[in-house]
């Protein structure tokens, strides 16, 4: 048949199931916008700061970097110029800072560099002149961040960076036809000179980018490692975008998880949909094969159907995603910007474009050809033939292989949790394999129980669900998915929440007040800054007790971006008790106490291949030897934590400069009143922000619910979906039911038992689909939990989760058979002549 | 044009025992002949039918149109036989639900011509049929008489040379039936179309040039009595 006659035939069978059509539209651009939202999410968050690396390494390969934020001494740039092999060396200094503006305040990455970087390509310096405004002392920033400061060209604003305050102009914005998509990094740009006395660093320097010769990559790695004598890192230029890939994977992960489970919520509603128009599309098959179309042609009409179906689904689908991550997923998880540059851009990759839009297709290919079956059979009459139940066969062999499924998740649970993404997989198998069966189990126990009560409507609304079994099995399977999706993954990200709750707990209990450098870029309390003077300045408050100094940093080690957590010595409790995973908090505590001792995130122990007593190199930037006390949770910092005590930290880092100080303040000083004492004792300009202990336990709770916000997100929307296609299905099929209830009506029932008719229905469908997926839930939480502790190695306060799923279960199932009622009691007032009419 | 062989459909039924619901019937039809059978349900009438149409595959004998053995046709050359040497009108109730008269009336032409070529092709012969003010009318909008009517223009699009009628007055009254009947009879004389219908109705003797009852599979002599 030609394409033209094929789109014909389309258009003209359409107007007869435009309203079942559109619903399949619907579900498959909910699945689509879903799957796509969450994949710009996770790919704007890579691709930032993989961007602002390619926008600063540009064309260098190589990188000598420090190992904290104190960097070396630029007289090292002299030496790696002078190595055989190197084309091109740049200087770099990266400091992290607080930029305040008229309008508001901002963490950025202060880069100073000079212009030999412009001579690498790199996007962000190419057609930024470095040295013209040497001497003017000024900075350059992005346009968006300019904006969000308040500030234009020639007015001032402050840097705050390791409790230095510095006033900076801005000398330019650079716009998008100058830094590309990197406009939307948070990046303050300035000469090199002049970001080291923004700083204060001196002349120091944190990285040098190095371009080798061709063919002398190699060779030039291995000078560089001479040079750097063990205390500062080599590494391909790609070193950043690695560590953040690691970093960000618990969060990536997760969201392609509820991304899968949308995807299938959505290809649910547009099978259920399409279910609504098989008997249409089996007649409309046994039509053509009978005037004598072969199964190709026939074919050939079918998969118009569904490539008209999943292109403009999947565009609609596509263009909701948009609008959805711009509205809802543009938040960036605040914990990772602690430690990486993440910009705000949102990067539309043709991947995922490729992805969500594919799975469009497939989902309505899916759908339209599953009377499949039909068309292959060499019988040309099959699709006339009514649709068979499954066989007692069938069944079985569907009960055998969920039961095997189950099995199979059950053992992942206990033996092998690492495999948890296998065991959700088999659970999900094991939960839709059974519910075929669980749900002949409810009509079973509906017509058991059905000779007690004096009313048709149990055996009518039986006789109902028996007769459109394959639409009912889908439609509970929809709620039995959604449902799974929604208590595991909320019981899950539940009991995440409350181990992060714990930790943030357990890392402010040694503590009264911090005092600490100020600015949203130092949430984990990382910056070091010099105690001279201050120190002596807390101590003699009249509220102070004792003023002891807190160390920390985050650490390159291996893949990972660590964060380092150095209480003093003398805290109590010194170790995060509810954290560790292996060993006592008492033996923990002495060995810390005693030095050389420190407590490993078990997946970084694991990684490393270390066990309680053994001894390793910490790669700091002093190398220095200690032997694990203990292993611990990540303590909420998915790359993993090491604890040690703060001399320790002094030693192995090679400063006496602190983090914070941790403040005990005298019996009967409240912390608000501790707070404020200090703060009036710094005065507005010290670059220090006063924290009380309770404050920061918050505002690190708030952090981690930010953090897993979008995962809420995602559940909350599944949840809706699922509700809306249930009810979507239900209402379509009892609608489409009204010549059946008009036959019901002639035989004598009323409008009353009709409508219990069919609530009864709804109930057994929503109840038995919603069970399943609210058992499987549970189990699915424990999966998830272990895969957290296990995997990720994230705080886990592991719960039963049974109460949530209850809740769940009965707002799902109410909330949906609300909705059908609607349909249900127009339906039922059909007038039984229609009964009577062809 | 058409001619049975010894046709034979024997099914095995539960028990080991064996329904014959086709039984060794021999039967010629000429161009332009319409040729009716009469039988009670489950004579095999249908069977006969679909067996003609390469539907279904005869146990023993052969169907023969124009003396080429349609029961020996692959998969794909009986899909293009029916396509394009048979027409088949069946009850009203297969037109396309929501798709108007005129587009269920062009479905088999589509094959072949594009379908604006194929609207204007058959627009002359729905005139015919009497639906020249019902082409756009969609399908379950027109009476059981006029969706009759939509089957046979269906039927005749691709010019076959053979038709077979099965049971194309069941649902209709008599007055309806008759027209029907005369409008399948003319225009299969014009058109030199043989014809073979299957029916209960006692009206259809009367419009056949020959009349012919299938009972246990067999066929027999009509005796209008029995």
């Amino acid at each position: 048949m030609r394409l033209s006659n094929l789109a014909h035939l389309y258009r003209v069978r359409l107007r007869a199931r435009l309203f079942q059509e559109g619903l399949a539209v619907v579900g498959i651009a909910a699945g689509v916008a879903l799957l796509f939202a969450s994949q710009i999410a996770s790919d704007s968050l890579s691709s930032s700061v993989a961007q602002l690396n390619a926008g600063i390494v540009g064309s260098a390969q190589l990188q000598l970097s420090a190992r904290d934020a104190h960097g070396f001494p630029d007289r090292l740039l002299g030496q790696v110029r002078r190595l055989p092999g190197v084309r091109l060396a740049a200087p770099l200094l990266e400091v992290n800072a607080n930029a305040i503006g008229p309008k508001g305040s901002e963490s950025v990455e202060l880069v100073g560099a000079d212009s030999s970087l412009s001579a690498l390509g790199g996007a962000l310096v190419r057609r930024a002149a470095l040295t013209p405004f040497a001497g003017l002392g000024a900075v350059v920033l992005p346009v968006p961040l300019a904006k969000t400061l308040g500030v234009r060209e020639g007015q001032t604003l402050t840097f705050q960076t390791g409790g230095k305050v510095s006033e900076a102009a801005l000398f330019q914005q650079l716009g998008a036809r100058q830094i590309g998509p990197l406009i939307d990094s948070p990046v303050a740009l300035a000469p090199l000179e002049y970001a080291q006395e923004l700083s204060g660093v001196g002349a120091r320097i944190t990285r040098v980018l190095v371009a080798p010769e061709a063919g002398r990559t190699r060779a030039v790695r291995s000078e560089l490692l001479r040079l750097a004598a063990g205390r500062l890192n080599v590494e391909s230029s790609d070193y950043e975008v690695r560590l953040f890939a690691k970093a960000a994977a618990a969060t990536n992960q997760s969201t392609t998880l509820f991304a899968a489970i949308s995807a299938l919520v959505g290809f649910l509603l547009a099978f259920n949909a399409m279910l609504l128009t098989v008997a249409q599309r089996r007649r409309l098959i046994a039509d053509l094969r009978r005037e004598g179309y072969s199964s190709r042609a026939v074919i050939a009409v079918l998969l118009l159907d569904a490539a008209v179906l999943g292109v403009f689904a999947s565009a609609v689908g596509l263009a909701l995603g948009d609008e959805l991550s711009v509205l809802l997923f543009r938040s960036t998880p605040g914990y990772l910007a602690s430690a990486f540059a993440v910009g705000s851009q949102r990067v539309v990759s043709w991947q995922s474009v490729s992805v969500a839009a594919v799975g469009g297709i497939l989902a309505a290919l899916l759908a339209v050809l599953s009377p499949l079956r039909d068309i292959l059979s060499r019988d040309p009459l099959a699709a006339t033939a009514p649709s068979s139940a499954s066989g007692a066969r069938t069944s079985a062999l569907l009960g055998a292989g969920g039961v095997a499924c189950l099995a199979v998740s059950v053992v992942t649970l206990l033996a092998a949790p690492r495999a948890a993404a296998l065991g959700v997989a088999c659970l999900l198998a094991a939960m839709l394999l059974l519910l075929p069966l669980s749900f002949a189990g409810a009509l079973w126990l509906v017509r058991r129980l059905a000779p007690g009560v004096t009313s048709a409507v149990p055996h009518v609304a039986v006789m109902e669900l028996r007769s459109g079994r394959g639409r009912a099995i889908a439609i509970a399977a929809t709620g039995a998915i959604a449902m799974f999706g929604s208590v595991s993954i909320q019981g899950a990200h539940g009991d995440l929440l409350h181990g992060l709750e714990n930790a943030a707990h357990d890392e402010n209990a040694f503590t009264d007040i911090w005092v600490a450098p100020a600015g949203s870029y130092n949430l984990l309390t990382t910056a070091p800054f010099a105690t001279r003077g201050v120190l002596q300045k807390i101590e003699h408050l009249q509220g102070v007790r004792a003023v002891r100094i807190y160390r920390g940093g985050l650490l390159d080690y291996g893949e990972r971006r660590v964060w380092v957590i150095a209480p003093p010595r003398e805290a109590t409790p010194l170790v995060p008790a509810s954290q560790l995973v292996q060993g006592t908090p008492a033996t923990a505590t002495g060995r810390l106490r005693e030095g050389g001792w420190a407590i490993l995130s078990e997946a970084l122990a694991r990684e490393h291949h270390l066990r309680v007593g053994q001894a390793f190199t910490l790669p700091s930037p002093s190398p220095s030897s200690f032997r694990v006390a203990a292993l611990s949770t990540n303590i909420g910092w998915a790359p993993g934590a090491i604890v040690i005590n703060a001399s320790d930290y002094a030693r192995a880092w090679g400063s006496e400069d602190a983090s914070a100080f941790n403040v005990l303040l005298a019996p009967g000083v409240s912390q608000r009143e501790g707070v404020e004492e200090i703060r009036r004792a710094l005065g507005p300009s010290s670059g220090l922000a006063v924290q009380s202990a309770e404050a920061r336990a918050s505002q690190q709770r708030a952090l981690s619910r930010q953090g897993l916000a979008r995962l809420t997100q995602i559940a909350t929307l599944i949840l809706t979906a699922a509700v809306l296609a249930m009810a979507a299905a239900m209402g379509a099929m009892v609608w489409q039911r009204r010549p059946r209830l008009a036959k019901l009506k002639l035989e004598g029932f009323s409008p009353r038992e009709l409508r219990a008719t069919i609530i009864l229905e709804g109930t057994l469908l929503l109840g038995v689909g919603c069970a399943a997926g609210a058992l499987a839930g549970l189990l699915g939480q424990q999966l998830l939990d272990s895969a957290l502790a296990q995997i990720v190695n994230y705080p886990v306060a592991r719960s039963l989760g049974l109460g949530a799923a209850l809740a769940s279960l009965a707002i799902v199932t109410a909330a949906s058979i609300a909705v059908i009622t609607v349909p249900g009691w127009f339906a039922v007032e059909v007038p039984a002549g229609l009964a009577l009419q062809d | 044009m058409l001619e049975l062989r010894e046709l034979a459909k024997h099914y095995a039924a539960i028990g080991g025992e064996t329904i014959r619901a086709v039984d060794g019937v021999s039967l010629s039809v000429a161009p332009g002949e319409m040729v009716a059978l009469y039988g009670p349900s489950g004579s095999g009438k249908t069977t006969l039918l679909l067996m003609i149409a390469a539907l279904l595959e005869p146990t023993a004998g052969s169907v023969l149109v124009d003396g080429r053995d349609i029961s020996s046709l692959s998969k794909t050359e009986a899909s293009r036989f029916r396509l394009t040497e048979l027409g088949f009108v069946r009850q009203s109730f297969d037109l396309l639900p929501g798709v108007s008269a005129i587009d269920n009336a062009v479905l088999k032409l589509l094959s072949t011509v594009r379908w604006r070529e194929a609207h204007r092709r058959i627009e002359p012969l729905l005139e015919r049929l009497g639906l020249g003010q019902r082409l756009e009318h969609r399908s379950e909008t027109l009476s059981m008489g006029e969706r009759q009517r939509v089957m046979i223009a269906r039927a005749l699009s691709t010019e076959p040379r053979l038709l077979l009628a099965d049971e194309p007055t069941g649902s209709l009254d008599s007055q309806r039936s008759r027209e029907v009947l005369e409008l399948l009879r003319e225009l299969c004389r014009e058109r030199g179309v043989a014809v073979v219908l299957v029916s209960h109705d006692p009206l259809a003797a009367g419009y056949a040039d020959r009349v012919l009852a299938l009972r246990d599979g067999r066929l027999q002599d009509y005796e209008p009595d029995r």
